[in-house]
Protein backbone atom coordinates (compact mmCIF):
# COMPACT_ATOMS: atom_id res chain seq x y z
CA UNK A 1 0.00 0.00 0.00
CA UNK A 2 1.60 3.28 -1.07
CA UNK A 3 1.94 5.63 1.86
CA UNK A 4 0.45 9.09 1.85
CA UNK A 5 2.75 11.53 0.06
CA UNK A 6 3.74 14.71 1.79
CA UNK A 7 4.44 17.83 -0.27
CA UNK A 8 6.40 20.48 1.57
CA UNK A 9 9.00 23.03 0.50
CA UNK A 10 11.66 21.09 2.45
CA UNK A 11 10.50 17.59 1.66
CA UNK A 12 8.44 15.72 -0.83
CA UNK A 13 7.81 12.00 -0.48
CA UNK A 14 6.05 9.26 1.48
CA UNK A 15 5.18 10.21 5.07
CA UNK A 16 6.87 7.11 6.50
CA UNK A 17 10.11 8.16 4.81
CA UNK A 18 9.81 11.54 6.53
CA UNK A 19 9.53 9.76 9.89
CA UNK A 20 12.55 7.59 9.14
CA UNK A 21 14.65 10.58 8.11
CA UNK A 22 13.56 12.47 11.23
CA UNK A 23 14.51 9.52 13.41
CA UNK A 24 17.91 9.42 11.73
CA UNK A 25 18.35 13.13 12.31
CA UNK A 26 18.50 13.92 8.58
CA UNK A 27 15.42 16.09 8.77
CA UNK A 28 15.05 18.72 11.50
CA UNK A 29 11.48 18.34 12.70
CA UNK A 30 11.61 21.85 14.14
CA UNK A 31 11.46 23.06 10.52
CA UNK A 32 8.58 20.79 9.53
CA UNK A 33 5.04 22.18 9.94
CA UNK A 34 3.30 19.05 11.28
CA UNK A 35 0.00 20.93 11.60
CA UNK A 36 0.03 21.69 7.90
CA UNK A 37 0.68 18.03 7.02
CA UNK A 38 -2.27 17.03 9.18
CA UNK A 39 -4.56 19.65 7.59
CA UNK A 40 -3.60 18.67 4.07
CA UNK A 41 -4.12 15.00 4.84
CA UNK A 42 -7.58 15.72 6.23
CA UNK A 43 -8.36 17.72 3.08
CA UNK A 44 -7.22 14.83 0.90
CA UNK A 45 -9.56 12.47 2.72
CA UNK A 46 -12.71 14.20 1.44
CA UNK A 47 -13.21 11.48 -1.18
CA UNK A 48 -13.46 8.76 1.45
CA UNK A 49 -11.48 7.22 4.27
CA UNK A 50 -9.01 4.41 3.80
CA UNK A 51 -8.96 3.19 7.36
CA UNK A 52 -5.61 1.40 7.11
CA UNK A 53 -3.94 4.45 5.63
CA UNK A 54 -5.59 6.82 8.12
CA UNK A 55 -4.34 4.70 11.02
CA UNK A 56 -0.84 4.63 9.58
CA UNK A 57 -0.75 8.39 9.03
CA UNK A 58 -2.20 9.09 12.46
CA UNK A 59 0.43 6.88 14.07
CA UNK A 60 3.30 8.47 12.11
CA UNK A 61 2.10 11.98 12.86
CA UNK A 62 1.74 11.19 16.55
CA UNK A 63 5.29 9.80 16.63
CA UNK A 64 6.63 12.92 14.95
CA UNK A 65 4.68 15.24 17.25
CA UNK A 66 6.24 13.47 20.22
CA UNK A 67 9.73 13.76 18.75
CA UNK A 68 9.21 17.42 17.94
CA UNK A 69 7.89 18.12 21.43
CA UNK A 70 11.05 16.56 22.88
CA UNK A 71 13.20 18.78 20.65
CA UNK A 72 11.34 21.94 21.63
CA UNK A 73 11.15 21.40 25.38
CA UNK A 74 14.49 22.05 27.10
CA UNK A 75 16.01 18.84 28.40
CA UNK A 76 15.79 18.14 32.10
CA UNK A 77 19.38 18.21 33.30
CA UNK A 78 18.61 17.23 36.90
CA UNK A 79 20.47 14.05 37.85
CA UNK A 80 18.38 11.13 39.02
CA UNK A 81 20.00 11.07 42.47
CA UNK A 82 18.55 13.85 44.60
CA UNK A 83 21.27 16.21 45.69
CA UNK A 84 21.16 18.32 48.84
CA UNK A 85 20.20 21.82 47.75
CA UNK A 86 23.21 23.28 49.54
CA UNK A 87 25.68 20.89 48.00
CA UNK A 88 28.03 22.49 45.52
CA UNK A 89 29.38 20.22 42.74
CA UNK A 90 32.67 19.80 44.58
CA UNK A 91 30.77 18.63 47.67
CA UNK A 92 29.19 15.87 45.64
CA UNK A 93 32.49 14.04 45.38
CA UNK A 94 32.95 14.43 49.12
CA UNK A 95 29.44 13.13 49.78
CA UNK A 96 30.04 10.05 47.66
CA UNK A 97 33.33 9.50 49.44
CA UNK A 98 31.62 9.86 52.80
CA UNK A 99 28.94 7.40 51.83
CA UNK A 100 31.55 4.92 50.72
CA UNK A 101 33.40 5.36 54.02
CA UNK A 102 30.19 4.76 55.89
CA UNK A 103 29.47 1.62 53.93
CA UNK A 104 33.01 0.34 54.54
CA UNK A 105 32.59 0.93 58.27
CA UNK A 106 29.43 -1.16 58.27
CA UNK A 107 31.15 -3.88 56.28
CA UNK A 108 33.95 -3.94 58.85
CA UNK A 109 31.61 -4.06 61.79
CA UNK A 110 29.70 -6.87 60.07
CA UNK A 111 32.79 -9.03 60.49
CA UNK A 112 32.79 -8.31 64.24
CA UNK A 113 29.08 -9.15 64.42
CA UNK A 114 29.73 -12.36 62.50
CA UNK A 115 32.25 -13.40 65.17
CA UNK A 116 29.69 -12.70 67.90
CA UNK A 117 27.09 -14.66 65.97
CA UNK A 118 29.43 -17.61 65.62
CA UNK A 119 30.14 -17.62 69.35
CA UNK A 120 26.49 -17.35 70.27
CA UNK A 121 25.56 -20.19 67.93
CA UNK A 122 27.80 -22.49 69.96
CA UNK A 123 25.87 -21.61 73.09
CA UNK A 124 22.69 -23.39 74.06
CA UNK A 125 20.12 -22.41 76.64
CA UNK A 126 17.26 -24.61 77.75
CA UNK A 127 14.12 -24.15 75.70
CA UNK A 128 11.60 -22.12 77.72
CA UNK A 129 9.80 -24.30 80.26
CA UNK A 130 6.41 -23.51 78.75
CA UNK A 131 6.64 -24.27 75.09
CA UNK A 132 4.06 -22.10 73.38
CA UNK A 133 3.37 -24.91 70.93
CA UNK A 134 2.92 -27.59 73.57
CA UNK A 135 -0.29 -29.55 73.88
CA UNK A 136 -2.08 -27.86 76.75
CA UNK A 137 -3.83 -30.14 79.20
CA UNK A 138 -3.67 -27.85 82.23
CA UNK A 139 -4.18 -30.09 85.27
CA UNK A 140 -6.01 -32.69 83.19
CA UNK A 141 -4.61 -36.17 82.91
CA UNK A 142 -5.58 -38.54 80.14
CA UNK A 143 -7.29 -40.62 82.86
CA UNK A 144 -9.46 -37.66 83.84
CA UNK A 145 -10.49 -37.18 80.27
CA UNK A 146 -11.18 -40.88 79.85
CA UNK A 147 -13.16 -40.96 83.10
CA UNK A 148 -15.32 -38.09 81.94
CA UNK A 149 -15.81 -39.88 78.65
CA UNK A 150 -16.92 -43.03 80.46
CA UNK A 151 -19.47 -41.04 82.42
CA UNK A 152 -21.04 -39.63 79.29
CA UNK A 153 -21.00 -43.08 77.77
CA UNK A 154 -22.80 -44.48 80.85
CA UNK A 155 -25.37 -41.76 80.56
CA UNK A 156 -26.21 -42.80 77.03
CA UNK A 157 -26.30 -46.45 78.01
CA UNK A 158 -28.89 -45.87 80.71
CA UNK A 159 -31.43 -44.84 78.15
CA UNK A 160 -33.16 -47.43 76.10
CA UNK A 161 -32.98 -46.30 72.57
CA UNK A 162 -31.98 -47.09 69.11
CA UNK A 163 -28.61 -46.50 67.60
CA UNK A 164 -29.25 -43.95 64.92
CA UNK A 165 -28.64 -45.28 61.49
CA UNK A 166 -27.09 -42.16 60.09
CA UNK A 167 -23.35 -41.92 59.89
CA UNK A 168 -21.57 -39.54 62.26
CA UNK A 169 -18.30 -38.22 60.97
CA UNK A 170 -15.36 -36.89 63.04
CA UNK A 171 -15.01 -33.92 60.68
CA UNK A 172 -18.65 -32.95 61.32
CA UNK A 173 -18.22 -33.21 65.08
CA UNK A 174 -15.01 -31.12 64.91
CA UNK A 175 -16.97 -28.48 63.10
CA UNK A 176 -19.78 -28.69 65.67
CA UNK A 177 -17.36 -28.36 68.62
CA UNK A 178 -15.63 -25.42 67.02
CA UNK A 179 -18.98 -23.75 66.37
CA UNK A 180 -19.99 -24.31 69.98
CA UNK A 181 -16.68 -22.88 71.26
CA UNK A 182 -16.90 -19.92 68.90
CA UNK A 183 -20.29 -19.13 70.47
CA UNK A 184 -18.78 -19.50 73.97
CA UNK A 185 -15.38 -17.79 73.97
CA UNK A 186 -15.12 -18.36 77.74
CA UNK A 187 -15.29 -22.11 77.08
CA UNK A 188 -17.81 -24.81 77.90
CA UNK A 189 -17.85 -27.71 80.33
CA UNK A 190 -16.85 -31.06 78.91
CA UNK A 191 -20.38 -32.48 79.12
CA UNK A 192 -21.80 -29.65 77.02
CA UNK A 193 -20.03 -31.07 74.00
CA UNK A 194 -22.42 -34.00 74.01
CA UNK A 195 -26.05 -33.53 73.15
CA UNK A 196 -28.47 -35.13 75.62
CA UNK A 197 -30.00 -37.18 72.87
CA UNK A 198 -26.63 -38.23 71.51
CA UNK A 199 -26.33 -41.88 70.62
CA UNK A 200 -23.29 -43.98 71.56
CA UNK A 201 -21.77 -43.57 68.14
CA UNK A 202 -22.14 -39.80 68.29
CA UNK A 203 -20.58 -39.67 71.76
CA UNK A 204 -17.61 -41.75 70.62
CA UNK A 205 -17.13 -39.74 67.47
CA UNK A 206 -17.45 -36.47 69.40
CA UNK A 207 -14.82 -37.63 71.85
CA UNK A 208 -12.53 -38.55 68.96
CA UNK A 209 -13.17 -35.10 67.50
CA UNK A 210 -12.22 -33.52 70.83
CA UNK A 211 -8.97 -35.51 71.03
CA UNK A 212 -8.20 -34.50 67.47
CA UNK A 213 -8.79 -30.81 68.28
CA UNK A 214 -6.52 -31.04 71.33
CA UNK A 215 -3.86 -32.70 69.23
CA UNK A 216 -4.18 -29.95 66.64
CA UNK A 217 -3.89 -27.43 69.50
CA UNK A 218 -7.10 -25.76 68.45
CA UNK A 219 -8.72 -26.34 71.87
CA UNK A 220 -7.49 -26.66 75.44
CA UNK A 221 -8.81 -28.78 78.26
CA UNK A 222 -8.54 -27.22 81.72
CA UNK A 223 -9.29 -28.47 85.18
CA UNK A 224 -8.78 -26.26 88.20
CA UNK A 225 -8.30 -29.12 90.63
CA UNK A 226 -8.86 -32.88 90.67
CA UNK A 227 -12.54 -33.83 90.11
CA UNK A 228 -13.49 -30.26 89.21
CA UNK A 229 -15.43 -29.88 85.98
CA UNK A 230 -13.24 -30.03 82.89
CA UNK A 231 -13.58 -26.97 80.72
CA UNK A 232 -12.96 -26.99 77.00
CA UNK A 233 -11.73 -23.66 75.61
CA UNK A 234 -10.93 -22.60 72.08
CA UNK A 235 -7.22 -21.76 71.80
CA UNK A 236 -7.84 -18.81 69.51
CA UNK A 237 -10.01 -17.04 72.10
CA UNK B 1 14.57 -14.30 100.64
CA UNK B 2 18.11 -13.68 101.75
CA UNK B 3 21.28 -15.28 102.99
CA UNK B 4 22.55 -18.62 101.87
CA UNK B 5 19.29 -19.67 100.16
CA UNK B 6 19.39 -16.82 97.68
CA UNK B 7 22.16 -18.17 95.47
CA UNK B 8 20.65 -21.65 94.94
CA UNK B 9 17.26 -20.01 94.39
CA UNK B 10 18.62 -17.69 91.69
CA UNK B 11 20.32 -20.68 90.11
CA UNK B 12 16.99 -22.55 90.01
CA UNK B 13 15.19 -19.67 88.37
CA UNK B 14 17.90 -19.26 85.74
CA UNK B 15 17.64 -22.97 85.04
CA UNK B 16 13.87 -23.08 84.55
CA UNK B 17 13.70 -19.77 82.67
CA UNK B 18 15.96 -20.96 79.86
CA UNK B 19 16.24 -17.52 78.24
CA UNK B 20 17.57 -14.28 79.72
CA UNK B 21 15.97 -13.09 82.98
CA UNK B 22 16.35 -9.54 84.25
CA UNK B 23 17.59 -8.74 87.74
CA UNK B 24 14.25 -7.01 88.37
CA UNK B 25 12.30 -10.18 87.63
CA UNK B 26 14.56 -12.28 89.83
CA UNK B 27 14.38 -9.70 92.56
CA UNK B 28 10.57 -9.57 92.43
CA UNK B 29 10.17 -13.35 92.34
CA UNK B 30 12.57 -13.91 95.23
CA UNK B 31 11.52 -10.85 97.23
CA UNK B 32 15.15 -9.94 97.57
CA UNK B 33 16.81 -6.56 96.96
CA UNK B 34 18.22 -6.18 93.43
CA UNK B 35 21.69 -5.47 94.84
CA UNK B 36 21.71 -8.85 96.61
CA UNK B 37 20.53 -10.62 93.45
CA UNK B 38 23.21 -8.85 91.46
CA UNK B 39 25.87 -9.93 93.93
CA UNK B 40 24.66 -13.54 93.87
CA UNK B 41 24.68 -13.51 90.05
CA UNK B 42 28.28 -12.36 90.16
CA UNK B 43 29.15 -15.21 92.50
CA UNK B 44 27.31 -17.74 90.37
CA UNK B 45 29.20 -16.56 87.29
CA UNK B 46 32.45 -17.27 89.13
CA UNK B 47 31.18 -20.58 90.49
CA UNK B 48 30.54 -21.81 86.98
CA UNK B 49 34.14 -21.27 85.92
CA UNK B 50 35.49 -24.57 84.60
CA UNK B 51 32.02 -26.07 84.32
CA UNK B 52 30.02 -26.99 81.22
CA UNK B 53 27.50 -24.28 81.93
CA UNK B 54 28.01 -20.54 82.13
CA UNK B 55 26.00 -17.51 83.20
CA UNK B 56 25.76 -15.14 80.26
CA UNK B 57 24.58 -11.52 80.22
CA UNK B 58 22.32 -11.24 77.18
CA UNK B 59 19.55 -8.87 76.12
CA UNK B 60 19.50 -7.06 79.45
CA UNK B 61 19.20 -10.26 81.47
CA UNK B 62 21.11 -13.26 82.73
CA UNK B 63 20.87 -16.70 81.24
CA UNK B 64 22.23 -20.09 82.09
CA UNK B 65 23.62 -21.73 78.98
CA UNK B 66 26.24 -24.13 77.73
CA UNK B 67 29.82 -23.18 76.91
CA UNK B 68 30.76 -23.02 73.22
CA UNK B 69 33.56 -25.55 73.82
CA UNK B 70 30.90 -28.24 74.17
CA UNK B 71 28.78 -27.16 71.19
CA UNK B 72 29.79 -30.28 69.30
CA UNK B 73 28.40 -32.79 71.80
CA UNK B 74 25.29 -30.72 72.44
CA UNK B 75 24.53 -30.50 68.75
CA UNK B 76 25.09 -34.20 68.24
CA UNK B 77 22.85 -35.01 71.21
CA UNK B 78 20.06 -32.70 70.02
CA UNK B 79 20.43 -33.90 66.46
CA UNK B 80 21.13 -30.40 65.15
CA UNK B 81 23.31 -30.24 62.06
CA UNK B 82 24.10 -26.59 62.19
CA UNK B 83 22.36 -23.40 63.09
CA UNK B 84 21.35 -21.02 60.35
CA UNK B 85 23.76 -18.11 60.05
CA UNK B 86 22.85 -14.85 58.38
CA UNK B 87 23.88 -14.12 54.80
CA UNK B 88 26.43 -11.36 54.26
CA UNK B 89 23.74 -9.07 52.82
CA UNK B 90 21.48 -9.73 55.80
CA UNK B 91 24.33 -9.11 58.24
CA UNK B 92 25.28 -5.79 56.62
CA UNK B 93 21.68 -4.62 56.55
CA UNK B 94 21.24 -5.64 60.15
CA UNK B 95 24.41 -3.75 61.12
CA UNK B 96 23.13 -0.58 59.45
CA UNK B 97 19.80 -0.89 61.26
CA UNK B 98 21.47 -1.66 64.59
CA UNK B 99 23.73 1.41 64.53
CA UNK B 100 21.37 3.83 62.80
CA UNK B 101 17.99 2.91 64.26
CA UNK B 102 15.32 4.06 63.89
CA UNK B 103 15.92 4.04 60.16
CA UNK B 104 13.80 3.93 57.00
CA UNK B 105 14.27 1.49 54.15
CA UNK B 106 15.34 4.32 51.84
CA UNK B 107 18.11 5.29 54.27
CA UNK B 108 19.31 1.68 54.47
CA UNK B 109 19.37 1.51 50.67
CA UNK B 110 21.29 4.79 50.49
CA UNK B 111 24.11 3.24 52.53
CA UNK B 112 24.07 -0.14 50.83
CA UNK B 113 23.51 1.22 47.33
CA UNK B 114 21.14 -1.62 46.45
CA UNK B 115 17.48 -2.39 47.01
CA UNK B 116 17.01 -4.00 50.40
CA UNK B 117 13.31 -4.81 50.51
CA UNK B 118 13.77 -8.57 50.40
CA UNK B 119 16.61 -8.68 52.91
CA UNK B 120 14.59 -6.50 55.26
CA UNK B 121 11.59 -8.84 54.98
CA UNK B 122 13.73 -11.84 55.85
CA UNK B 123 15.15 -10.05 58.91
CA UNK B 124 11.63 -9.24 60.07
CA UNK B 125 10.59 -12.87 59.53
CA UNK B 126 13.48 -13.99 61.71
CA UNK B 127 12.38 -11.54 64.42
CA UNK B 128 15.70 -9.71 64.34
CA UNK B 129 14.16 -6.47 63.07
CA UNK B 130 10.75 -4.91 63.56
CA UNK B 131 8.80 -1.80 62.71
CA UNK B 132 9.19 0.75 65.48
CA UNK B 133 7.11 3.64 64.14
CA UNK B 134 6.84 6.08 61.28
CA UNK B 135 8.89 9.12 60.40
CA UNK B 136 7.08 12.44 60.36
CA UNK B 137 7.98 13.11 56.75
CA UNK B 138 6.23 12.95 53.37
CA UNK B 139 4.86 9.46 52.88
CA UNK B 140 5.31 8.73 56.59
CA UNK B 141 7.90 6.00 55.88
CA UNK B 142 8.13 3.04 58.24
CA UNK B 143 11.02 3.14 60.72
CA UNK B 144 12.86 -0.06 61.57
CA UNK B 145 14.78 -1.08 64.67
CA UNK B 146 16.30 -4.21 66.15
CA UNK B 147 14.52 -6.61 68.50
CA UNK B 148 15.45 -8.41 71.70
CA UNK B 149 15.94 -11.45 69.47
CA UNK B 150 18.71 -9.50 67.75
CA UNK B 151 20.53 -9.05 71.08
CA UNK B 152 20.13 -12.74 71.83
CA UNK B 153 21.28 -13.81 68.37
CA UNK B 154 24.57 -11.98 68.89
CA UNK B 155 24.83 -12.50 72.64
CA UNK B 156 24.74 -8.75 73.30
CA UNK B 157 23.78 -7.28 76.64
CA UNK B 158 22.25 -4.20 75.05
CA UNK B 159 22.74 -1.89 72.06
CA UNK B 160 25.54 -0.04 73.86
CA UNK B 161 27.62 -3.21 73.81
CA UNK B 162 27.65 -3.35 69.99
CA UNK B 163 31.20 -3.45 68.66
CA UNK B 164 32.43 0.11 67.97
CA UNK B 165 31.78 1.41 64.46
CA UNK B 166 34.78 3.11 62.86
CA UNK B 167 34.40 6.89 62.62
CA UNK B 168 31.30 6.77 64.71
CA UNK B 169 30.21 6.75 68.30
CA UNK B 170 27.26 4.37 68.44
CA UNK B 171 26.25 5.79 71.80
CA UNK B 172 25.78 9.19 70.21
CA UNK B 173 23.71 7.77 67.39
CA UNK B 174 21.54 5.71 69.67
CA UNK B 175 20.77 8.37 72.21
CA UNK B 176 20.08 11.05 69.57
CA UNK B 177 16.42 12.11 69.71
CA UNK B 178 14.62 10.19 67.02
CA UNK B 179 11.64 11.67 65.24
CA UNK B 180 9.47 8.66 65.81
CA UNK B 181 5.80 9.38 65.73
CA UNK B 182 3.27 7.53 67.77
CA UNK B 183 3.72 4.91 70.42
CA UNK B 184 5.68 1.78 69.74
CA UNK B 185 3.05 -0.66 68.45
CA UNK B 186 4.77 -3.67 69.96
CA UNK B 187 5.50 -2.51 73.45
Amino acid sequence: MPAYTVKLPQFEGPIDLLLTLAQQGQVDLREVPLGRIAEEYLASMQGGVDLDEATEVLWILAAMIEMKARLLVPRDETPVEPVEPSAAPSDLQEQLEERLQEYRAFKEVSAALRALEEYQQQVFARPPAEDAGAVVLAGVTVDDLFHAFRQVLERTRERVGEIPAEEVRVADRIEAIEELLAAHPEGVVFEALFADRAGTLEVIVTFLALLELIKLRRVRAEQERPFAPIRIVSVSS
Amino acid sequence: MNGSALKPAVECLLFVAGGPVTVQRLSAALEAPPEAVQEVLRELTEDYAGRGLQVQVVAGGYQLCTRPDYAGVVQRFLGLDHRETLSQAALETLAIIAYRQPITRAEIELVRGVRSEHVLERLIERHLVREVGRRQAPGRPILYGTTEGFLRHFGLQDLRSLPPLRGDDPRGALTAPASVSGADPLD
